[in-house]
């Protein structure tokens, strides 16, 4: 489980992150959305341990990130946006060099990288330096290097970037899989019908502040929308938000 | 043109907009540049005044040296450009969008090529300027002189960097642009060596010492340069000797020469740009695959005393290395830097040295500890200090697992402290070894540098991390930055201290060795107390550096966004 509270981030005079409270239970798929510049790769850095929060808490599981960050950060498997990886290594060194890392044991290590490799379709690629994968392939790449230490928690940075609509499928039903398993998911995505498909909740945020959580049924209430898919719920609500944050004695009133 | 100046514009409104170039770096970096000039200045001056003095050859000397600026002044040109020409032409990050534009492959090469000609030129125009405006000065020479020397070095930089780039579009065609860089930087650095070789055994100390020679005749004939009439720098020369000498009618045709030759290169560079260069992107782009199948087995036992996670980094590390090719290149220059050291050494003139032999070989030896610890501090500042930056934008692998920043970097510093340590100590006991010291020196040298390699090598690894560059195309010219000319500054002043420090307790134990004296209690308390004190700031510069790169590394990834 992943939990949040009054989680606040600033940029100097930015308010990246407001008092942020949310609560992801295991063995669920958390989406979180949002405009650009909303907050979610910072709330998403601040989840992994790569940047500290001015205030508030996160609880990975039961270890407090900011107490115990290698505690907590064992727990997590991170795939980042961007596939920087170290380019002179193959894939199967690198994986070696995760696991190593983070403490897996020798004797397994070789037929699980493979058959995690095998899953990726990266098989075939395993001896060859990362330099010559594609993007799609490093970003599947990062993804074999992010469940091969069997972490609990999973938190991905838009996940689809660069897949192929076959890796596209394949993530989609693997993440499916180990959320069945028991493992806990934090997805940012500006795709919504991922997000739509894949998750059991969504989170909207929007200039930092949470504006809405809960099922896609939930967040249809909280707009207001009988019908519609997550985009036009989506479109709603932030754009509400919007208008209140800009005219803020408007009481409310919607257009 | 119009084109042009917008494909340059947003490398003009980059460098506009600049605000990380604080004041205080800036005055750092102003005063060590200033303080360089004014050195290569005044060293100038000093060697035209000298040779001046020295009548009938003084104007040939003077000559030679100007001839062999020159001649230097053009090959650094070349070179520097090849390497800034392939970087802006065929690796750039930002190739793909510009060449997405509806502009010609012939204006993206123009705009790309004057980019390349000012960074690569402009240090070497102003560093060679003093060597230049000391002649004037000397020959006494008019304004219009230091005029001629600014168009004179103009337009060799713009035929150098339109060479430069012709030789990279036409070598694209043919091979990889990743392996190119690899290749001319080996290629450059091997020149240097056999260049270098070539000068050691020609011994030019003996030049300023006439009567070393059979006769005038035969030392006249070393003196005589084979004159290459084609080479731009020989204009270049025949421009600036004649403006010194006032020959009007071979100023103004070699200059007409230099002129004539860089609009000709640069008309046909274009023609070659819009037939070939196009050509070249396109084959950049596709992608390397490696020939090489390297299997990954299980970890080397010699490392399994280690945690499983320093394994990792430790083995992450020597693979990335050996696997950059760019790195061969160095590890081959720091090879001929250690033979041309210790020979240096081996012919050294001692027998005919003046004062006793004995008493000048521990002197030397003790000089020496010097000499290798800023051997130390150069191959460090190329290693060591860029190993955090050289992590590049996969840093984020690192801030994410399980593993604390101070770990990381004393796990950095242990990959980086063995070898330098073995190479350190190489220099100084071969050296100590063919100037045939005493033990006690032998030891003394030892100790000290054992004492020396970790602090120098903790500066390195704490000031890279504190001043780390992870989005720099080539993570070895970190040493470049302000952090680098830190470390630099503070080796140096750490060197400095930990060599005077020791100056001193060295002479008395020496002194008292030689005329067996024996030394008294108080001089034994000075002795220990320069030795404990030495000791001490290198404890406390490992400790410090270390803590302040740490410090330091945990805010910048805590900043990145």
């Amino acid at each position: 489980m992943i939990q949040t509270k009054n989680l606040t981030k600033r940029y100097g005079s930015l308010l990246a992150v407001d008092r942020l409270d949310l609560f992801v239970p295991k063995g669920s798929i958390f989406g979180f959305i949002g405009p650009n510049g909303a907050g979610k790769t910072t709330t998403i850095k601040m989840l992994a341990g790569l940047i500290e929060p001015d205030t508030g808490t996160i609880l990975i599981g039961d270890t407090d990130i900011r107490q115990n960050p290698e505690k907590a950060k064992q727990q997590i498997g991170f795939i980042p946006d961007r596939p920087y990886l170290y380019e002179k290594l193959t894939g199967l060194e690198f994986l070696k060099f995760t696991a190593d890392l983070y403490g897996v044991e020798e004797s397994g290590f070789r037929k699980k990288a493979e058959n995690i490799l095998d899953k990726f379709s990266l098989i075939d690629w395993k001896n060859e330096l990362i330099e010559a994968y594609s993007h799609g392939m490093k970003q599947r790449l990062i993804m074999s290097a992010a469940i091969l230490h069997d972490p609990k928690i999973i938190i991905v940075d838009e996940p689809m970037i660069g897949l192929d609509p076959a890796g596209i499928k394949m993530v989609k039903h693997l993440f499916r899989e180990l959320a069945d398993s028991g493992k806990t998911f934090f997805i940012s995505t500006h795709t919504l019908s991922i997000a739509q498909d894949l998750c059991d909740k969504i989170g909207i945020i929007q200039k930092g502040k949470l504006i809405a959580t809960g099922t896609l049924e939930d967040l249809k209430t909280q707009a207001h929308a009988s019908s519609g898919d997550l985009e036009a719920v989506f479109l709603k609500l932030t754009r509400e938000e919007s208008f209140q944050q800009s005219v803020p004695d408007a009481g409310g009133a919607i257009p | 043109m119009n084109d042009i100046l917008t494909l340059m514009t947003p490398r003009l409104l980059s460098f506009k907009n600049k605000k990380d170039g604080n004041f205080t770096r800036l005055l750092v970096l102003g005063i060590i540049g200033v303080i360089f000039w004014g050195g290569l200045f005044a060293v100038s001056l000093r060697l035209l005044s000298y040779f001046q003095s020295i009548e009938e050859l003084g104007n040939i000397l003077a000559w030679k040296l100007l001839s062999m600026v020159l001649v230097i002044y053009f090959s650094l040109l070349v070179f520097s450009s090849i390497l800034t020409a392939l970087s802006k032409l065929f690796l750039s990050k930002d190739l793909m969008l510009v060449h997405a534009m509806p502009v010609s492959s012939y204006k993206i090469f123009c705009a790309r090529w004057i980019e390349s000609a000012v960074d690569s030129s402009w240090t070497i125009i102003i560093f060679t300027l003093p060597v230049l405006i000391s002649y004037g000065i000397i020959f006494k020479s008019g304004p219009f002189f230091y005029v001629l020397i600014i168009m004179v070095l103009l337009l060799l930089s713009i035929i150098a960097s339109i060479i430069s780039a012709m030789v990279v579009m036409v070598t694209v065609i043919i091979i990889p642009p990743g392996r190119i860089k690899s290749i001319f930087v080996f290629l450059g650095l091997l020149l240097f060596l056999l260049l270098y070789l070539a000068f050691r055994v020609i011994r030019p100390e003996r030049l300023v010492d006439p009567e070393a020679f059979e006769n005038f005749l035969s030392y006249l004939k070393i003196l005589e340069t084979p004159s290459a009439p084609y080479l731009p720098s020989t204009w270049a020369f025949d421009v600036i000797q004649a403006s010194l000498t006032d020959v009007s009618h071979t100023l103004f045709l070699n200059l007409s020469l230099l002129a004539a030759c860089a609009c000709a290169m640069i008309f046909i560079s274009l023609i070659i740009a819009d037939a070939i260069y196009m050509k070249g992107v396109s084959k950049s782009q596709t992608a390397r695959k490696t020939l090489r199948k390297p299997k990954v087995t299980k970890n080397p036992r010699i490392l399994s005393f280690l945690p499983m996670h320093v394994q990792a980094y430790v083995i992450k590390e020597i693979k990335t290395f050996f696997r950059d090719q760019t790195q061969w290149s160095q590890i081959f220059l720091i090879l001929a830097l250690i033979v041309i050291y210790i020979y240096n050494f081996k012919v050294l003139p001692l027998e005919r040295a003046p004062i006793k032999t004995v008493y000048l070989q521990n002197i030397l030896a003790f000089v020496n500890i010097g000499l290798a610890s800023f051997v130390l501090t150069a191959v460090t500042g190329r290693f060591a200090y860029p190993a955090v930056s050289q992590e590049g934008e996969a840093f984020w692998i690192v801030s994410s697992s399980p593993i604390r920043l101070k770990t990381f970097l004393w796990i950095k510093y242990f990959i980086y402290f063995v070898p330098l340590l073995v190479l350190t100590l190489v220099l100084i006991i071969a050296t100590n070894i063919l100037l045939q010291v005493s033990p006690f020196m032998m030891w003394l040298s030892i100790i000290s540098i054992l004492f020396i390699v970790p602090s120098i090598v903790a500066l390195g690894i704490g000031l890279g991390a504190a001043y780390p560059d992870f989005n720099a195309e080539n993570a070895a010219q970190a040493i470049t930055s302000f952090g680098g000319l830190i470390f630099m500054m503070l080796a140096a002043v750490y060197i400095t201290v930990v060599i005077v420090l020791e100056a001193g307790p060295v002479y008395r134990i020496f002194i008292s060795g030689i005329y067996d004296q024996s030394i008294s209690t108080a001089r034994w308390v000075w002795i220990i107390g320069s030795f404990g004190l030495a000791a001490l700031i290198s404890i406390f510069t490992v400790i410090f550096s270390m803590k302040y790169g740490e410090k330091n590394l945990t805010k910048t990834s805590r900043r990145m966004k």
